[in-house]
């Protein structure tokens, strides 16, 4: 017997990677007029391009989100929190601040470095992670998980709502200087397709590392923690601490995309930690297909691409983008990469047919079939 | 199996005792189950065996009393840490992977035996001898043919098969198994019971079954338990005898 094929990593990741190339093409132009507090602060003509950046920024929250909820089968509805650290954690750090504890001051400088922005937000969302699911996870699964992952995100969303000193409380934070790259001008990033050029790249790392780790033996864990929590922990596989692990590296996709985010739009408010954000990222994953490595991806897609065409036809958009999720969820739970699933299957069965007829025939003639 | 230590038991208990709202399904028992052989639990149903697996496997913690496994006060550990002892065990209900394929199973149970080692985000292919030894258990259990089927796909009978492939996978020194054979064709229970006294040698093997038969054939020593206690203690031709077993159980049947 053979062992099962081993994931082709290299046509999945190729394939990928040609789609980044492809996809701003595919947007939308036109307006962008969704959330105006951020588009109208764009230095540029806010066009397709962007819209491609922005796809690929939800794109690794939406990767990050479905580690837990496609493959570990947990669903968080707080998700947002990480992206939210993320962007204000880069924010913070690249624009400084200055804030009172108690009587005695705390300032920090602006400092325009990218990679001490990323590990800031990798480190502050894993810790926030970490300590959330020690917390959470032996106490709770299904929707108290849900409920409670909710409640910390709102958490965190007040005190980015509140605490104006340091986060600029409602309006949030502007004004925030796109980093420069070593080796190229200063002012490379200021032009939109260097910044989605730059965001496809980091997108692609990071989308790589989750490949691996969904295709890795702590993977195939995670799945069976999905399919039958009790079989696995009778198996002698320490199950909550795969949980929390999963919930950890689940976090810093997000950050990964909240800091691409916040150097895109040079701005960041609290609608990042809302419910709001947190659900959009469930309705993505459902929508593109929760079981497929591409499923996420393909949904951050769908929904942006919806969401902009959609409302320039009409501001009741977000009923149009309901309908279009209830169906899916009704009809196709396993979102549009399920769809091509089911169609590559019926491509199978077809070919077979239609190898099999002419051998009946040859049987018919001999004889040896009847 | 064998690691030159020798226990005078493979499981004991003192004074355990579960109740649920009041009702003691497993009352005051105190007893050693003996290394080796198949050691069967019978007793009409309600007489507490399943909750006592449930006790010794660690799916509940009993209310009072405490559960040794050679030696070791097993009380207060998770199933997932007694498995790592050495103690398997399968459900009345097959309790598989059904979404996964049958490979995959047998996989993730081997797998489990290099859990928290340092090659655990290497690629799967390179994680120790995981697809020898799948191909091994998928060999005994009978199932290499339907390796690539899913899980719940399997008929009854394979699934509780391939239910005792998982939990022989980690090579244990105890495997529980509760009622393997139900449910099963008289075929398929033939198959089984091979199966089991196939992989007994060496192992302690408890079983919760209600087919007399089998229980009869395969078992080193008989328990039988009864509202919550232990009723009797023998080997299948003293419990056949036992008047009290014959009042309250056999009814006549042996």
């Amino acid at each position: 017997m053979k062992p099962p094929p081993a994931p082709k990593w290299w046509l999945d990741l190729g394939l990928m990677a040609a789609a980044f190339v492809v996809l701003p093409f595919v947007m939308p132009g036109g307006s962008l007029d969704l959330n105006p507090l951020y588009f109208q602060r764009l230095p540029f003509h806010a066009g397709f391009i962007d819209l491609g950046t922005t796809v690929l920024a939800f794109s690794l929250f939406a990767v990050g989100f479905n580690l837990l909820f496609g493959h570990s089968g947990e669903l968080s509805f707080g998700h947002a929190m990480f992206f939210a650290i993320g962007s204000y954690a880069t924010a913070l750090y690249t624009k400084g601040f200055t804030v009172y504890i108690g009587t005695s001051p705390l300032h920090h400088d602006p400092v325009s470095n990218l990679w001490i922005a990323l590990i800031l937000s990798l480190g502050l969302a894993a810790l926030w992670a970490w300590i959330l699911a020690r917390l959470i996870v032996p106490r709770s699964s299904g929707i108290y998980y849900a409920m409670i992952t909710l409640a910390f995100a709102q958490v965190i969303f007040f005190v980015a709502f509140r605490w104006s000193d340091l986060t600029g409380g409602e309006d949030g934070i502007q004004a925030i200087s796109r980093p420069q790259l070593p080796g190229l001008p200063p002012d490379w990033m200021q032009s939109g397709t260097n910044m989605y050029v730059f965001a496809a790249v980091a997108a692609l790392i990071a989308i790589a590392v989750n490949y691996w780790i969904v295709h890795s033996p702590f993977g195939s864990v995670l799945h069976a923690i999905r399919e039958n929590k009790q079989r696995a922990r009778f198996l002698g596989y320490d199950v909550n601490r795969y949980r929390v692990n999963a919930f950890v590296l689940s976090a810093l996709f997000p950050a990964v995309g909240g800091w691409l985010w916040v150097y895109f739009i040079q701005a960041i408010n609290p609608d990042a930690a809302s419910v709001d954000y947190s659900g959009r990222v469930v309705m993505m994953s459902l929508l593109g297909g929760i079981h497929a490595f591409i499923g996420p991806l393909l949904g951050a897609f769908v929904y942006w691409d919806l969401q902009n065409s959609v409302s320039q036809v009409t501001q009741y958009w977000p009923a149009a983008i309901g309908l279009v999720f209830v169906v899916f969820v009704l009809a196709a739970p396993d979102g549009i990469a399920g769809v091509f699933e089911v169609l590559r299957r019926y491509g199978i069965k077809m070919t077979m047919r239609r190898t099999v007829e002419p051998a009946d025939e040859t049987d018919a003639t001999t004889g040896v079939g009847s | 199996m064998t690691d030159g230590q020798t226990f005078a038991y493979a499981f004991k208990t003192e004074h355990l005792t579960r109740s649920f709202s009041g009702f003691k399904a497993v009352n005051d028992v105190t007893i050693e189950i003996p290394r080796g052989g198949v050691r069967a639990i019978i007793g009409p149903n309600g007489a507490g065996k399943t909750t006592f697996f449930n006790l010794l496997s660690g799916l509940l913690p009993p209310s009072t009393g405490r559960v040794f496994f050679e030696d070791r006060d097993i009380t207060g550990l998770d199933p997932f840490q007694r498995a790592r002892l050495g103690i398997a065990r399968s459900f009345q209900i097959s309790n598989i992977f059904r979404k996964l394929s049958v490979y995959e199973n047998v996989r993730l149970a081997v797998q489990s035996l290099y859990d928290g080692k340092a090659s655990f985000f290497l690629p799967i292919g390179k994680t120790g001898d995981l697809h020898g030894k799948t191909v091994a258990i998928l060999a005994d259990i009978g199932l290499s043919d339907v390796a690539d089927s899913l899980a719940e796909n399997l008929s009854h009978g394979d699934q509780r098969r391939l239910e005792i492939g998982l939990v022989l996978a980690r090579d244990p020194q105890v495997l529980m198994l509760d009622e393997p054979v139900a449910g099963m064709s008289p075929k398929e229970t033939h198959a089984t019971v091979e199966l089991i006294q196939r992989i007994s040698p060496g192992r302690t093997i408890l079983l919760v079954e209600h087919d007399i038969d089998v229980v009869m054939s395969i078992s080193t020593t008989i328990t039988v338990m009864q509202t919550g206690q232990i009723l009797a203690v023998g080997t299948p031709e003293e419990i056949r005898a036992n008047e009290a077993v014959q009042r309250a159980y056999l009814g006549g049947l042996a």
